[in-house]
């Protein structure tokens, strides 16, 4: 069917004409796919009508089908499911999409499915299915739990995600995944009519086709790209210290820098400032009311630890250019248009290209603007990322994303999902869970064993045991137990967040939630801020802190315990090029050509040349220190934080078959630092021999960190596969006897169920995400291609000051034997 | 099976094992405490699979305690059982049967919520707070105000760790028999269980059980 004799496509070209509005060209191509029952990936920066492409396309289909009656013909019945990872987009996503629909005078119905859904609404939608269903990947799957489910989608013509570079990566990727394969195949079965076609909507990632793949797998279709040919233009600027010699070598705030931000915040209608962390911004926001008091009321605060009613508040206001500012994490990464937004401050390092790309354009919105977007160092070496990533912009070098495979977490609990609506049918399901890319390769004994798992329970007491979670009746895989189902509902998920506490007034109202580690360690009379707020602890009770108004200076901000962010492989790579560019310190001054950010560090650089060397990209650099902690060697591959737990970690092994030594570890981006209290022997006889490929895949598995790596992945899992109970703040008293920690379930199926599949999954994670195994080999290799160059500087270089002051999240490796570990210890406890 | 740690404490001899428990010998009473009976039932009940192995195994280990030390009564200081009545606590039933001229005395724990007559009815001995004899008391949590009686108190429930911290920034974390000036805490018995870091002053002594042998720390 050609797209422009349809009566849809006339009916909205005519719309938009009237509006003086006319269609892109990708949005055309993709309305013609979409007309001919095609699916496919639409590629598409924000801003540019993404939303457009798909929903407009699903619009023109159904006046299609209903020329005569399209206006009038109202309860059609689900026709657009349209998932979102945010929900903040939810409610933008509808509005736009409504409006549409009043404009061209249609009867549709557009309705929003998520976490913040009231019982009501959900009642309404169960009676009447909107045409239009906005939803989150949770809520899908909570879908997927009622009673029923199939019905919804019987008139279901196309299912569209959105933001899919950004669900793919994680396990709500693979939620999207399986809940497609059921939607699908449940029409199959039941229906005559053709299973609606999948698009998915995504910004530029390295492996587009891969990502098309993965979304388009169970329906065993090949599909379109539809590429919107625009790029849009980004300028960065970095806001340099005026003396970089005062500037701090170690940090992650870069409050020293606050007086550049203001007179920026001034300059511009609106700007979001990007934080890291949702501590440091709390931080931010302080400290911006502190030095520009004039801006109380001007600026807010968004972050995932604040109370819903606030951020929506937050996000009104940007929408209406109420505020002049907004401190933020990644929570306003995704795609709402702010267009009053105008200039972005990226505060510390973003660790990749795209996620850069990604902040830089949340301003300049409107499709032909200008993004600008300033960088501002936390510590004075970041400034070299800057550069880094200019050049990286200028290559477009934009990072893939990976999907998940086999993850067993997210199968068991969608199979309690299953088991908690109708049941289903282990030969059936296991046929569509492997159309699906993330099993595609999962083994008939691997889903025997999950089987086994969620009916029998792993190792049991035949006779004395209790266990009971799915039954089988008939050969259909069950819960009929309507506790353990309310429970599994509460479940459902994969976005784990620690133990959290609500946080109240004690005159009431309600502040936002903090993470339990944190709160349990003050006592009451602290002070710490949350949301903006200084607050007293008064008392924590029943799983609320009750707290009020504190006119104290001092104030501890809380620290979120958030996975920190790893250097991806791409911008490691540019960085270490970044650096052939500094490493004849001399050569700086008189360049031209230099970036500005590099011409200001050029004493830096040339007090590392001076103490040690600056490595190029063929080169490696090692560093001795000696302090009153011990002896420090201080390597630096530039290879991003993950890929050097793991890489430090064989390299303690391996220098620990030298001589038995001990080891603490801590990294950062740029390098690692290995700490001992004995001289570490490594020299110019040996070093190339500890980089070496031979036995790498032998030494990772010795290297007995991998151990600690999976009981940190085994928190997440243990949650998501149903191990751990989440409960809503509030509820855990009722639960009392059923709380374990992750650490302690992963010490039993250590011990006494070592083959279990979570456990399992916890040590396949570590080896694909968390020591990236591929990158490390590639680490390896290269490293093995280049000059190792080993310095005793007589003082801490630039470069090792950062590594050596973040000292956090040691890790320990040790060759000797536990007694005489713990002897020694002793013994140096006894001499200080 | 480790050898046992000899330890003189108030003139009297007390043998550490690294299965965490201790033998008095003047009185040939084993003492532990923080079992956790029927806690994988308890999980399991819930639909959250437990391996049922470690209860399987505590109550191996604590046979082969009894074997070994043949004692002539087991005192528990709390938290013998985790929640309510199970299949595993009927597992233990048997055993008690077959053990039926062992005297058990439970002081009882916050855990140990079983009818009273249950006790009864599996000859176990119940003291509601705590258990005296010579210049030792058990109890299972340390009173908020200090006793009088002058005795020296045995808890549990803490479940007590120890943190040790070295140069270079190492950390390791064992469990451990805390003996303090006033009080000793025992480590809980049961595998199923997590730890509390616990704070010794200089005097306190530490004993950390480090892959099944006991260090003495201070």
């Amino acid at each position: 069917m050609k797209l422009y004799l349809t009566p849809g496509y006339q009916c909205i070209a005519s719309w938009l004409s009237a509006k003086g509005h006319h269609a892109f060209p990708f949005q055309e191509e993709a309305w013609q796919h979409i007309v001919s029952s095609k699916s496919g990936l639409v590629n598409a920066p924000t801003g540019c009508g993404k939303t457009f492409s798909v929903f407009l396309g699903s619009v023109i289909r159904f006046i299609n089908q209903h020329p005569t009656d399209y206006k009038s013909k109202s309860k059609n019945g689900l026709q657009l499911l349209w998932i979102t990872p945010l929900r903040a987009l939810a409610k933008d996503i509808g509005r736009a999409m409504e409006e549409v629909i009043e404009e061209l005078g249609m009867s549709w119905t557009v309705g929003i499915r998520n976490g913040d859904t009231t019982q009501a609404e959900r009642a309404r939608q169960k009676k009447q299915l909107p045409e239009v269903l906005i939803i989150t990947p949770e809520s899908l799957h909570l879908f997927l739990a009622q009673k029923g489910y199939a019905d919804a989608f019987k008139n279901l013509q196309l299912i569209a995600v959105d933001e899919w570079h950004e669900l793919m990566g994680s396990k709500r990727g693979v939620q999207v995944e399986l809940a497609i394969s059921r939607i699908v195949n449940s029409h199959r079965k039941s229906m005559a009519t053709k299973p609606p076609m999948i698009w998915g909507i995504s910004a530029t990632i390295g492996n587009l086709s891969d990502a098309k793949d993965v979304l388009l797998s169970a329906i065993r279709e090949e599909g379109v790209i539809v590429k919107a040919q625009m790029k849009k233009q980004i300028v960065v600027e970095s806001v340099l210290p005026d003396e970089i010699e005062n500037y701090p070598w170690a940090g992650h705030l870069g409050i020293k820098l606050i007086h550049k931000v203001i007179p920026i915040i001034e300059q511009s209608k609106t700007t979001l400032i990007f934080i890291n962390t949702r501590g440091m911004s709390e931080r931010w926001y302080q400290e911006l009311l502190n030095h520009a008091p004039e801006f109380a009321g001007a600026i807010a605060l968004h972050h995932g630890s604040i109370e819903q009613e606030l951020r929506l508040w937050v996000e009104e206001a940007l929408h209406t250019a109420k505020l002049k500012a907004v401190v933020c994490t990644a929570s306003l990464d995704l795609g709402v248009d702010f267009r009053p937004v105008e200039t972005v401050i990226q505060v510390g390092s973003p660790k990749g290209v795209s996620r850069f790309l990604q902040r830089a354009g949340r301003s300049g919105h409107s499709p032909d603007a200008v993004s600008k977007i300033y960088f501002l160092p936390t510590h004075s070496l970041e400034l070299v990322e800057a550069a880094a990533l200019k050049n990286a912009i200028d290559e477009e070098l934009i990072e893939s994303k990976e999907p998940m495979l086999l993850c067993f977490d997210v199968l068991i609990q969608y199979l309690n999902t299953l088991a908690i609506s109708d049941g289903f049918k282990p030969e059936e399901i296991f046929a569509e869970v492997k159309s699906t890319y993330c099993y595609r390769d999962l083994l008939q004994e691997e889903w025997e064993e999950v089987l086994k798992f969620l009916t029998e329970g792993g190792k049991a007491l035949q006779q004395y045991d209790d266990y009971k979670k799915i039954e089988v009746i008939d050969g259909l895989y069950k819960i009929t137990s309507r506790r353990i189902a309310m429970q599994h509902r509460l479940n459902i998920g994969t976005i784990v967040s620690d133990a959290m506490l609500k946080v109240r007034m004690q005159s009431g109202g309600y502040v936002g939630v903090i993470e339990e580690y944190f709160i349990s360690r003050l006592e009451p009379g602290d002070c710490f801020t949350l949301a903006g707020r200084n607050l007293e602890l008064l008392q924590i009770k029943d799983m609320t802190v009750l707290v009020k108004k504190s006119t104290s200076k001092k104030t501890i901000v809380p620290s979120w315990n958030g996975g920190r962010m790893s250097l991806t492989a791409n911008l490691g790579r540019k960085l270490r090029e970044t650096f052939n560019d500094v490493a004849d310190a001399g050569k700086i001054m008189g360049s031209k050509n230099q970036a500005p950010e590099l011409v200001h560090l050029s004493s830096l650089f040339q007090l590392q040349q001076q103490l040690s060397h600056i490595p190029k990209d063929n080169e490696l650099l090692i560093e001795h220190h000696e302090s009153k902690d011990g002896y420090h060697l201080l390597v630096y591959p530039f290879e991003g934080r993950q890929v050097h737990e793991a890489m430090s970690a064989i390299l303690a092994y391996r220098i620990g078959k030298i001589a038995p030594l001990t080891f603490s570890i801590a990294m950062n981006d740029y390098g690692f630092e290995l700490l001992c209290d004995q001289p570490i022997p490594v020299d110019d006889t040996n070093a190339s021999e500890l980089f070496t490929l031979n036995d790498l895949t032998a030494d990772i598995q010795r290297s007995v960190n991998a151990t600690e790596m999976a009981r940190r992945k085994f928190r997440d899992i243990a949650v998501i596969g149903g191990l751990i109970t989440q409960t809503a703040p509030g509820e855990q008293k009722k639960a009392r006897h059923l709380q374990a920690s992750a650490s302690l379930l992963f010490n039993v199926f250590s011990e006494y169920d070592s083959k279990n599949v979570l456990l399992r999954q916890a040590y396949q994670e570590v080896f694909d995400q968390q020591m990236e195994e591929v990158r490390l080999r590639n680490a390896f290799t290269r490293i093995g291609n280049s000059t190792i160059v080993i310095t005793v500087p007589q003082k801490f270089t630039p470069l090792c000051f950062p590594i050596i002051a973040d000292g956090l999240n040691r890790n320990n490796l040790s060759s000797e034997n536990i007694e005489d570990r713990i002897r020694r210890m002793q013994a140096q406890l006894m001499k200080d | 099976m480790q050898q046992p740690t000899y330890f003189q404490h108030f003139n009297q001899t007390l043998w550490l094992s690294p299965e965490r428990c201790i033998f008095w010998e003047e009185e040939r009473w084993l003492i532990v405490s923080d079992i956790h009976f029927g806690k994988s039932g308890h999980f399991r009940k819930a639909g959250i699979g437990i391996p049922q192995t470690v209860f399987k195994e505590d109550l191996h280990r604590l046979v082969t305690q009894i074997q070994f030390f043949k004692p002539a009564q087991l005192i528990v200081v709390g938290d013998f059982f985790h929640s309510h009545i199970n299949n595993e606590i009927k597992l233990f039933e048997k055993w008690r049967n077959d053990l039926a001229s062992l005297p058990i005395h439970l002081v009882k724990g916050n855990h140990d919520i079983l009818e009273p007559n249950w006790y009864d009815a599996n000859t176990i001995v119940v003291h509601e707070t705590q258990l005296v004899n010579g210049p030792f008391a058990f109890m299972h949590e340390l009173p908020e105000e200090a006793t009088t009686t002058g005795q020296y108190i045995f808890t549990g429930h803490i479940h007590p760790g120890i943190h040790i911290a070295g140069l270079g920034k190492q950390s390791l974390r064992f469990p451990c028999f805390y003996f303090g000036e006033q009080h000793a805490v025992l480590p809980a018995f049961g595998r199923f269980t997590g730890l509390h870091a616990v704070r010794p002053k200089k005097k306190d002594k530490i004993f950390a059980i480090a892959e099944q042998r006991l260090v003495e720390l201070q």
